[in-house]
């Protein structure tokens, strides 16, 4: 418990000397990574915990980019408000593309996320009164408490307090009936099924929360980057989302962070690469699923670390 | 005449042209041990899987306490008070022993959503409530010791226990016992007998155990039925059911039943 202790304080103190220490790109790229991370941990949730595959996650990043940039601009309702009833909403859409694991699981279930990304971002494109069609529309501005937050080091107080608010609650659910709920459903769905579980619920709700964490990711994103480009939410996306999560490591939501850390960061090391980028991610990916299946965050670190990190890696299963 | 639990009323089941199960009725009454036994492919299997959902009959009803179970999801019938365990064992390997159990328990102590988000205080009251029911059916089955252990991990014989403690956490009060006996050694049997008598005498169980091995099903039940080739042809006490020539055929063939008869 003191350790416990002792950890949050460490962290709550480095989340407010990074403003000053670092630089404003440091702070771009550390909400970069947040953001992103919670997309990823989307994943995680239904396809690490639940074992259900995904390749909509793109899409539920559009649903909370745009949604809550449609709403400030429209509706003029901020971005703060918005960003969580589009979730929200997210979360409604993912439970009901949950229930067709009721019909289709494995490859056909990849295919049919696949589908619900390219047509999502099909509607991006063709309803340009709303969205601003292939040119895209830019984003409104962060505004809280008469604040203007536009720049990383300003999002910075509002994307890193909300990624480890949801990551801790995830971290909960994961290790609550939820979470038992859907290692039994990855491990035996007919012996779930028969303990009296609801395995359709707990998959439908799996992929609620990956539309819920992908949309405020997604949210987050969306005033980080300034502007929303259709082109950026296809099927391409949500394959790197997928890559991600797989050299992270899956079965754990620090894999989610680890994962986006080296996908935001390896970039910047490899400048001289740039034009190879795609080739090193996709060996990467290649590598870890050979190699290293349960991603990084499944490394075994030493003893005398992993005694100072209590229940941080939330490995019970 | 003692009240009838379950009742199975003329089911049929087929496969495309394969009839698995023919016009078969059995009544369980309550507070017993019923044996089903027969050769393999006798359709016992079948039978299970009809009475908990997992399939469908294409003729006839199932009803449990006089209601019918028919098209209704196996999870809704489990929690009607009908358990189960697997021929092959169907445990959630990479889960302790403790979480098999505890997961069969969630459906009843579960708190809501933002409790277990946050881990509050009710999360935690739950959580430890259902971790010590849990506890307790592992000591009813004699697996204290293996309560941390991967599921995976422990030998066959503690595999079938946890798996009658995990169903008896459903709170059934039909338990189905799909071959408990199968690849159990003499002294694991016995020990297996032990807790399924005492589950009938002391907890007020009612238990439908599918088998071929004698040595369980002769010792503790209180009547058999008898498939063969997806027809029942005969049911009785044991030792009706041991001097049947029918059953004397199914099992040893023809031959046998007129050396037996002669």
């Amino acid at each position: 418990m003191a350790g416990r202790a002792l950890i949050v304080a460490i962290a709550v103190a480095a989340f407010f000397i990074a403003p000053h220490a670092l630089a404003e790109f440091h702070l771009f790229q550390i909400c970069l990574v947040a953001g992103t991370a919670l997309v990823v941990l989307g994943l995680i949730v239904v396809t690490g915990f639940a074992g259900q595959i995904s390749l909509a996650q793109a899409a539920f990043v559009a649903l909370g980019g745009y949604g809550s940039a449609i709403l400030a601009a429209r509706w003029g309702i901020p971005l703060w408000a918005g960003v969580p009833i589009v979730s929200i909403g997210a979360f409604v859409v993912g439970f009901v593309l949950g229930q067709m694991t009721l019909r289709v699981s494995g490859h056909y279930l990849a295919l049919v996320t696949l589908a619900v990304t390219a047509i999502v971002q099909i509607a991006l494109i063709y309803s340009d009164n709303v969205t601003g069609g292939a040119a895209g529309m830019p984003v409104p501005a962060f505004e809280i408490f008469g604040l203007t937050l536009s720049t990383g080091g300003q999002l910075y107080y509002v994307i890193v307090p909300a990624t480890a608010m949801l990551f801790l609650a995830v971290h909960h659910l994961n290790h609550s009936h939820y979470g038992r709920a859907l290692a039994a459903i990855r491990q035996s769905e007919t012996a779930a099924e028969l303990m009296g579980l609801n395995v359709l619920r707990y998959k439908a709700a799996a992929f609620g929360a990956s539309g819920f964490l992908g949309a405020f990711g997604g949210g987050l994103l969306a005033p980080l980057s300034t502007y929303l480009d259709p082109a950026q939410f296809g099927i391409t996306q949500s394959v790197y989302f997928l890559a991600v999560a797989v050299v992270g490591g899956m079965m754990s939501p620090l894999g989610a962070l680890v994962g986006s850390i080296v996908f935001v960061l390896l970039p910047d090391f490899l400048q001289a690469f740039q034009t190879y980028l795609g080739l090193v991610f996709a060996l990467l990916l290649l590598g870890f699923i050979v190699l290293r299946p349960e991603g990084l965050a499944g490394l075994r670190l030493p003893k005398g670390i992993v005694a100072a990190l209590p229940r941080l890696g939330g490995e019970r299963r | 005449m003692t009240e009838r639990l379950l009742h199975v009323d003329s089911v049929t089941v087929r496969f495309g042209g394969l009839v698995a199960l023919d016009n078969v009725s059995v009544d369980i009454a309550r507070g017993t041990i019923h044996a089903v036994i027969g050769p393999n492919g006798a359709g016992k299997s079948t039978l299970l899987n009809v009475v908990t959902g997992l399939y469908r009959a294409s003729e006839g009803d199932v009803t449990f306490e006089e209601e019918s179970l028919s098209g209704r999801a196996p999870h809704l019938i489990t929690r009607q008070g009908i358990a189960r365990t697997f021929q092959n064992t169907e445990l959630f390997g990479e889960m302790t022993a403790l979480d098999n159990v505890v997961v069969a328990l969630d459906s009843r102590y579960a708190c809501n959503g933002i409790s277990a988000a946050l881990h509050d205080g009710r999360w935690r009251a739950s959580e430890a409530e259902a971790r010590g029911e849990a506890r307790e059916l592992l000591a009813l089955v004699g697996l204290s010791e293996d309560q941390d252990s991967a599921a995976a991990a422990l030998p066959f014989g503690k595999q079938r226990r946890l798996e009658i403690a995990r169903a008896l956490a459903t709170q059934p009060k039909l338990l189905l016992l799909d071959e408990p006996a199968a690849g159990l050694r003499a002294a694991e049997i016995e020990a297996l007998n032990r807790v399924l008598l005492d589950l009938r005498t002391n907890h007020g169980l009612t238990i439908l155990v599918i088998d071929h091995v004698m040595a369980l099903v002769m010792a503790i039940s209180d009547r058999i039925s008898v498939l063969n080739f997806g027809r029942k042809i005969a049911e009785g006490v044991p030792e009706e059911v041991r001097a049947s020539p029918e059953v004397i055929e199914a099992y040893l063939g023809k031959k046998a039943a007129h050396a037996f008869s002669a």
